[in-house]
């Protein structure tokens, strides 16, 4: 069961990564909140906060560093404030299972309120 | 002059309020079965005074007396005439007063028009409205007054937001006010339901055309909210899952559902409750939009008018509605106990609002996460465009499979349809063309595409069959069409999206993997409120061999001093090519961001169907009440 669970999340998880056909720099800064600007992200932004963290960007993944790798670098300099994508944190369990439980409720109320089909003869 | 007149009415309206509230409080204890003509009177006299005052606002504006703080701070002599009459709604105060009209003239038209035949639950929707209407009025003088006084008065006003000086943003906030306030009426109506306890019947009939009238608008005005920002804000995306498209997207949603359950409602086959609930999460939900995008507590995109004491006004009034909303509830709701039966419509609209109500849960705690965090612990953590899409898109699927098969269900039945038909063969027929042509790999995107062309084929069957019987109540099938069309457009938009950003300087040429982009020419213009650098670029496609002439612009306006970047959008039946220029300070050197996004077009059609189908139901509301 749990191998199961474990694998549908990894499915949605990969699927939503792989979006698209960008490069992975590409990705990476539509994923950065621009901190100087007004909901921007950096990837939008021609502001010279930007302009450091594409080059950061850039010079990390000439390094070989790893997606995550770089989140990580950028989340402790700046805080997670500026991941778009908040990670899984303790901090951000409501935040990203909250709104499944709602739906299995939603199920389970709507399962308790729905009359199931009488097999006709 | 024109300052105390506005204020004069202002006041006067207020006052009418407190005299409407206090007949329809007297009448609601006689026994009396008609209302008074003085109500109907009153009720024609205080839209007078309130559209007065708009009108004299609108004025100030127009001849640009800057005696008014709020002509000062939003206009300037040399603005085109059309954003200087557009100026008026284009901050607080004066959206403010235009939210006040609007509530007054529904108010007005409810009362008139309604042909419910319950006099108490008339005017008891009357009390409702003028209770809102009060505290919005108090609210508009106390806080937010557009019509201060300045002295000495200044020769020259501040001048708008170039960013506000567009076409589709002066009509955007009016459709969208209409959406709000047009469930202020639904949410008066369902207090005075569950008081006066009107049957089911009546209070579907009573709200089910404000609830298309102010679902239409709102669609709409999302629509061309979500067009301006794809050509003004110059990234090339139209939704960012920012908080202030977000606060517009949660009443929607509840809109969205109440219009389905009003169906069940208007046979009935049961919801009372639930219809009450929605109505009142509705305005709820317009009034929470309204204090995040006015407290400024969110950092957003769309931020033009904020500050923390109306948001502190707009979070205590909503406070107080929910509690007295809850305690009216509680005290006057009918027990419910019914069943459904599992393969009927209506189990399918409850199915609808399962959906509908888990997509506002998740936008709710998206938008609002954040903030509380920040408040409990002080950790500041963003909620961006990858959570809503990875939560979200999962959920379409079973979305778009109800929407295909729910429709065709009966009413109170318990009948099993089978899916091995003929719509099924053509749309896996359908998905295989499409899927050959895009070969995309991810599977959850693939399902989607399967889901939406199945929905779209199923609508389309339905479609000819109705035009076949000379049904003319298309208005389901126009809808669901235009949401199927939707979600395809926007992942066959995404799959295909190209986009390229490097630096350039004048004269040089960037080769692509599909284009030849050439910086060719540099000139500079000076327009009446702005001056401007316009960049020619020449693009020739690699395949086509056709070139196209692009011409970005830098904008410097100099009321206020802004500078805007213009995209410079090519745009075709299927496909848009979209190009913008930014210059790196201190440098000849310039940042282009180039862009081409097919289907654009076919993305803002899908949602105008969508509306149409229901602006098409409330033009046949007359003939679906008859049978």
């Amino acid at each position: 069961m749990k191998n199961i669970i474990s694998s549908l999340l990894l499915f949605f998880f990969i699927t939503s990564v792989s979006y698209g056909n960008e490069d992975v720099t590409d990705q990476i800064l539509k994923n950065l909140r621009c901190l100087v600007c007004q909901g921007q992200t950096v990837s939008d932004s021609n502001s010279e906060f930007a302009l450091i963290i594409k080059s950061v960007v850039k010079d990390k993944i000439k390094e070989g560093k790893s997606e995550k790798e770089i989140y990580n670098f950028l989340s402790d300099k700046y805080g997670d404030w500026i991941l778009l994508n908040p990670p899984l944190k303790k901090n951000s369990y409501v935040l990203w299972f909250l709104p499944y439980l709602l739906f299995i409720l939603g199920a389970i109320f709507l399962f308790f309120l729905l009359k199931k089909p009488k097999i006709r003869p | 002059m024109l300052s105390n007149l506005g204020n004069i009415f202002v006041i006067i309206a207020l006052l009418i309020s407190f005299i409407l509230i206090f007949f329809s409080l007297r009448e609601f204890k006689t026994n009396n079965n008609l209302i008074p003509g003085k109500i109907f009177k009153f009720s024609l006299i205080q839209l007078f005074f309130s559209i007065s005052s708009f009108v004299i606002l609108l004025i100030a504006y127009i001849f640009s007396d800057f005696s008014l703080v709020n002509v000062f701070e939003n206009s300037h002599t040399n603005k085109p005439l059309f954003y200087k009459i557009s100026g008026t709604w284009g901050n607080h105060e004066g959206s403010l007063l235009l939210w006040i009209n609007i509530l007054v003239l529904f108010s007005t038209l409810f009362l008139f028009i309604n042909k419910n035949r319950d006099k108490n639950f008339k005017i008891l929707t009357l009390l409702f409205q003028n209770i809102l209407i009060v505290i919005f009025l108090i609210f508009l003088l106390i806080n937010s007054n557009p019509f201060s006084k300045l002295f000495p008065i200044p020769l020259e006003g501040l001048g708008l937001n170039p960013i506000l000086q567009d076409p589709a943003l002066a009509i955007h906030p009016p459709l969208l006010y209409v959406g709000f306030v047009g469930s202020s009426i639904y949410f008066s109506a369902a207090l005075a339901a569950l008081i006066s306890k009107i049957d089911s019947r009546s209070l579907a009939i009573s709200i089910k055309p404000w609830v298309l009238v102010s679902w239409f608008f709102q669609t709409v005005g999302i629509l061309v909210g979500s067009i301006w920002a794809y050509y003004e804000l110059g990234w090339g995306g139209y939704w960012f899952w920012d908080p202030v498209e977000n606060s517009s997207l949660m009443p929607w949603f509840v809109m969205t559902a109440l219009l389905h359950s009003i169906l069940v409602l208007e046979r009935r086959i049961g919801l009372y409750s639930w219809v009450i609930v929605l109505s009142i999460l509705t305005f709820t939900m317009s009034v929470t939009g309204t204090f995040l995008v006015r407290s400024g507590i969110l950092n957003s995109v769309h931020t033009f008018a904020s500050d923390p004491s109306r948001g502190l006004f707009i979070l205590s009034f909503l406070m107080v509605m929910i509690f007295y909303s809850i305690f009216i509830f509680f005290k006057y709701a009918p027990k419910e106990n019914k069943q459904f039966r599992m393969f009927s419509k209506e189990s399918f609209i409850i199915a609808n609002n399962w959906f509908m109500i888990f997509f506002l849960a998740v936008v709710l705690i998206g938008t609002l996460y954040p903030v509380f965090l920040d408040t409990i612990t002080g950790s500041k953590i963003s909620v961006g465009p990858p959570y809503y899409n990875l939560i979200l898109a999962p959920f379409l699927i079973p979305l778009l499979f109800l929407m295909t098969s729910g429709p065709n269900y009966k009413w109170i039945s318990s009948e099993v349809k089978s899916f091995f038909n003929l719509v099924l063969v053509v749309s896996v027929t359908l998905f295989l063309i499409t899927f050959f042509l895009i070969q995309e790999n991810s599977f959850l995107l693939n399902l989607i595409l399967f889901f939406s062309i199945y929905l779209v084929t199923q609508t389309l069957f339905d479609l000819y069959e109705s035009l076949k019987r000379r049904n003319i109540n298309i208005s389901r099938i126009i809808s669901h069409l235009g949401f199927g069309l939707l979600i395809f457009f926007i992942y066959v938009n995404h799959i295909f999206s190209i986009e390229n950003n490097f630096n350039l300087k004048l004269g040089e040429t960037k080769k692509t993997t599909h284009h030849i982009i050439k910086f060719d020419n540099l000139e500079e213009q000076s327009v009446k409120n702005y001056k401007s650098i316009v960049g020619h670029f020449s693009i020739s496609d690699l395949k086509t061999l056709k070139s196209k002439e692009l011409k970005p612009e830098i904008r410097v306006y100099d009321k206020p001093i802004t500078i805007t970047y213009e995209a410079s959008i090519k745009s075709n039946l299927f496909s848009d090519t979209y190009l913008t220029m930014s210059n790196i300070s201190d440098t000849d050197i310039f940042n282009i961001k180039f862009q081409v996004k097919p289907f654009m077009n076919f993305i803002w059609i899908s949602v105008l169907l969508l509306s149409l189908g229901g602006i098409l139901n409330f033009f046949n509301r007359e003939k679906n009440e008859k049978n």
